[in-house]
């Protein structure tokens, strides 16, 4: 795997500025953020000053009809005082020149308002400018003179309004304000439209800002699964082979970022590992010939070793018959010891080729009825038990899964055990077995003579022994069979006890598989008593 | 990829910042070289031989320094003086028999054209104004009739009218009905009873004539229209229209205020005779020219610009 060299350890550019960047992810994640940002707040920038234009020109829009309004009364006080001027003149009554006089007053200040609402379009503020200007000359050069010459010759006043010019000026004044009306409504159309415009343009830049930001953001995305995780997929990609035992597998590490100091300590971790695994598999198979070598060779030497002693052991006893039938009492006796030891010495020979045998080689894993089993062990221990009027209580055991002649013999050493090393009358001994997940717990438990609980690691030893060989017989190779055993058989053995109280020893035994692991109470069911 | 991304996006912001930018275009100033001095607010009355007069005097008022707000059209003599004496204006041409008859209300009729300018001069200087040198022309009042009514109704002068049968409809200014030179006049001095009044525009008198709805017309001598002969004016023989000379009338305040005014005036006015405003008027009246232009071209020939 990885022969082929990833798309992103491809070199690129050659700028100096493009290596610096190239070299750290952290910088280049930087710089695309900032990009991101920068880009965002243009967008956002752009889009205020865009609506902000739009709501001036709606102002504008706006103002335009506040002109229209304006000039619309400004029109209205002009008629005012031609009207006021024509009712004058017509009855002579200064009464009635009272709307001249209303407009009059009112005319300067609405030209003034007029003016500034048509401040922002140079064209319009002129016409208004001569629209002022010559309702100034209607009033100086027309309306005042006439106001002076009824007061004299009223006659004479209406002869000059018959004249026309007046409504000359009036007209003129009016057709001035229409063309004014018309352009100022042109004016109106035009910034109600670059409102809208302005309005589309706002909404242009926003979607495009967003669209924008949205391509850049995916850009950045698939940058940094281009630049970062794709890389990463591939040393976690080494790692999980690693993790299923492949220490072959080496990343490519010829970036210069933190990916490629990451990919160069995996190449070193790796590399480490391989070494540190073929040194282990080399000691291992060195270990295990050697054990192998020393097992065969104690078996070889138990069982060579055998032979002549049981030849020993055969001669001695003929020279100890002879020497009694001889009368030499002394010498028979000696020999008696010797004859003695030897046959310790071939029992030790022989739990030795035991133990050397236990847990060696394929166990034969069958579901095993433990009540049957224990039944077999029971028998087995008929006479101890018969001799020392024992009692053994037994609870329903749970169904096993293991090799029953070798299961059979933890049952029967501990059991064996709990009668020998027992001082009282009737040796009390049970047997439980509880189901505990994938095992069966059993627990042996005694009224014996105890264990001290700092010599409890010691028992398991082989031919370790707490007391006196003359007080309780044995090589001291049973509870190192019986750990053998249950280690073979992916358990654990303990125990534990006070002297004098009695002891309890608990292992554990793969359950038998299926359903059936029903875990019963136990109830009483085989009793063992004489 | 991130220098390109980067540029991109700076390029980017620099567009939408453009397109949205709005280019302001300062006002372009126009250079003003404005004279000095007070400005003169002419005003001329309500026809063409006014306009024309009005141009005169503005350009070459100019032509010498002076400050000139030109007001056109302001209306007949009642109005405009009027408007000079509540002060809104500083000066106008006026015509002296008019003044005379119309502003200082005199029907004596004065028996020369000094007389009738010495009256007027006495007049205005009683109410602070000046009268400045008249026009060797006169635009007096006439009433016109074409030939072939004359022959048929036996018009020669104006107290022919008298005559007419039924009554006589004379087309003329609407002042005229109030006036002395006028309606008033004719039934005061020549005792015509038989006389209507139709108002029409100034100038229009002719086309009233010439389509047959009046007999007679209200016209001024300097008419342009009376240049071709298409047209008899009655004789007046009792001098009702007087002389008709024009001259500026001033506010007294104006001339102290612009010295050397006079003198400007007064040689255009020298310059003004009844055929150079005759042809003047029927440049405009018939022709189309402006006011303006005509008057640039006068000033020009007589070298007073």
């Amino acid at each position: 795997m990885l022969k082929k060299e990833p798309k992103w350890l491809e070199a690129g550019g050659s700028g100096t500025v493009r290596r610096t960047l190239k070299r750290s992810i952290t910088a280049r994640t930087l710089v695309v953020g900032i990009a991101l940002a920068a880009l965002f707040g243009a967008v956002f920038l752009v889009l205020v000053l865009a609506i902000q234009q739009q709501r001036q020109a709606g102002r504008l829009a706006l103002r335009s009809q506040e002109a229209i309004t304006a000039g619309t009364d400004l029109e209205k006080s002009l008629i005012n005082m031609e009207n006021g001027l024509r009712g004058y003149v017509a009855s002579g009554r200064e009464r009635l020149l009272e709307p001249f006089d209303a407009g009059r007053r009112a005319y300067p200040r609405q030209v003034t308002v007029l003016t500034r609402l048509v401040a922002d379009e140079p064209s319009q503020q002129a016409a208004v400018r001569r629209i002022a200007s010559d309702i100034d000359d209607y009033v100086a050069l027309w309306a005042l003179p006439l106001v002076q010459l009824a007061g004299e010759r009223l006659p004479s006043a209406r002869s000059v309004i018959a004249t026309g010019t007046g409504r000359r000026r009036l007209d003129a004044l009016r057709a001035q304000f229409a063309d004014l009306f018309v352009r100022e409504r042109a004016v109106a159309r035009e910034r109600e439209l670059r409102a809208e415009q302005r309005s589309d343009v706002a909404v242009g830049i926003g979607v495009a800002g967003v669209a924008l930001v949205v391509l850049l953001a995916i850009g950045m995305w698939q940058y940094l699964r281009r630049a970062i995780l794709r890389p990463v997929g591939v040393v976690a990609g080494a790692a999980e082979a690693v993790a299923a035992g492949d220490l072959s597998v080496r990343v490519p590490a010829a970036r210069e970022d933190e990916l490629g100091s990451l990919a160069r300590s995996f190449n070193a971790m790796t590399a480490s590992l391989e070494r540190s695994q073929a040194e282990l598999r080399r000691r291992t198979a060195e270990l295990e010939r050697s054990n192998a070598e020393l097992e065969q060779y104690a078996q070889m030497a138990s069982h060579d070793l055998q032979a002549p002693l049981a030849t020993i052991s055969m001669y001695v006893e003929l020279l100890r018959r002879r020497a009694a039938e001889s009368g030499d009492e002394q010498a028979a006796e000696l020999l008696g010891g010797i004859h003695a030891s030897s046959g310790w010495m071939r029992s030790l020979i022989r739990d030795l080729l035991h133990l050397s045998r236990v847990g060696r080689g394929e166990l034969e894993r069958e579901t095993l009825d433990t009540n049957e089993l224990l039944g077999q062990v029971l028998d087995n221990l008929a006479g101890p038990i018969r001799d020392r009027g024992a009692e053994i209580v037994a609870g329903s055991l749970p169904a096993v899964q293991g090799d029953g002649r070798q299961l059979a013999q933890v049952f029967q050493n501990l059991i064996g055990n709990a009668i020998k090393f027992s001082d009282e009358e009737h040796p009390h001994v049970t047997v439980e077995g509880v189901v505990e997940g994938d095992v069966v717990a059993f627990l042996v438990r005694d009224n014996g003579i105890g264990i001290d609980p700092a010599q409890i690691e010691r028992i398991f030893r082989p031919f370790e022994r707490l007391h006196g060989e003359a007080r309780y017989e044995g090589t001291g190779v049973g509870l190192a069979i019986c750990r053998r055993i249950v280690e073979h058989h992916g358990g654990e053995i303990s125990a534990e006890g006070r002297p004098g109280v009695g002891s309890t020893f608990r292992f554990t035994v793969p359950r038998a598989p299926g359903p059936a692991a029903i875990e019963r109470p136990p109830a009483p069911q085989a009793t063992m008593a004489q | 990829m991130i220098r390109r991304a980067a540029a991109l996006v700076l390029l980017l912001a620099a567009a939408l910042l453009v397109a949205c930018g709005g280019g302001d275009d300062g006002p372009s100033g126009e250079p003003t070289s404005e004279p000095k001095g007070p400005v003169i607010r002419l005003g001329t009355k309500n026809f063409s031989e006014q306009f024309i007069l009005g141009e005169l005097y503005r350009q070459a008022l100019v032509a010498k320094g002076f400050r000139v707000d030109l007001k056109e059209d302001v209306g007949s003599t009642e109005i405009i003086d009027a408007a000079l004496t509540i002060g809104k204006l500083d000066m106008y041409p006026e015509y002296v028999g008019v003044l005379l008859s119309e502003i200082a209300g005199q029907k004596r009729r004065p028996r020369s054209a000094r007389e009738a300018y010495t009256r007027a001069q006495r007049f205005v200087r009683s109410r602070d104004q000046r009268l400045l040198d008249a026009t060797p022309f006169s635009n007096s009042n006439a009433l016109a009739v074409k030939p072939a009514t004359a022959r048929r109704l036996g018009l020669r002068s104006v107290g022919d009218l008298d005559d007419a049968p039924g009554r006589v409809e004379i087309a003329a200014p609407p002042e005229f009905r109030t006036r002395f030179e006028g309606l008033l006049g004719l039934r005061e001095l020549y005792g015509l009873r038989n006389i209507d009044v139709v108002p029409t525009a100034i100038g229009e008198q002719y086309d009233a004539l010439d389509d047959g709805l009046v007999d007679v017309a209200a016209v001024f001598t300097t008419d342009g229209q009376l240049n071709a002969g298409t047209y008899e004016l009655l004789d007046d023989e009792k001098g009702l229209f007087s002389y008709q000379n024009v001259a500026p009338v001033v506010s007294r305040k104006m001339l102290d205020a612009a010295p050397g005014l006079a003198d400007a005036l007064d040689a255009v006015s020298a310059k003004l005779t009844t055929r150079a405003m005759q042809a003047m008027n029927a440049a405009v009246d018939l022709r189309g020219d402006r006011p303006a232009a005509v008057a640039r071209r006068f000033l020009r020939e007589h070298g007073l610009v």
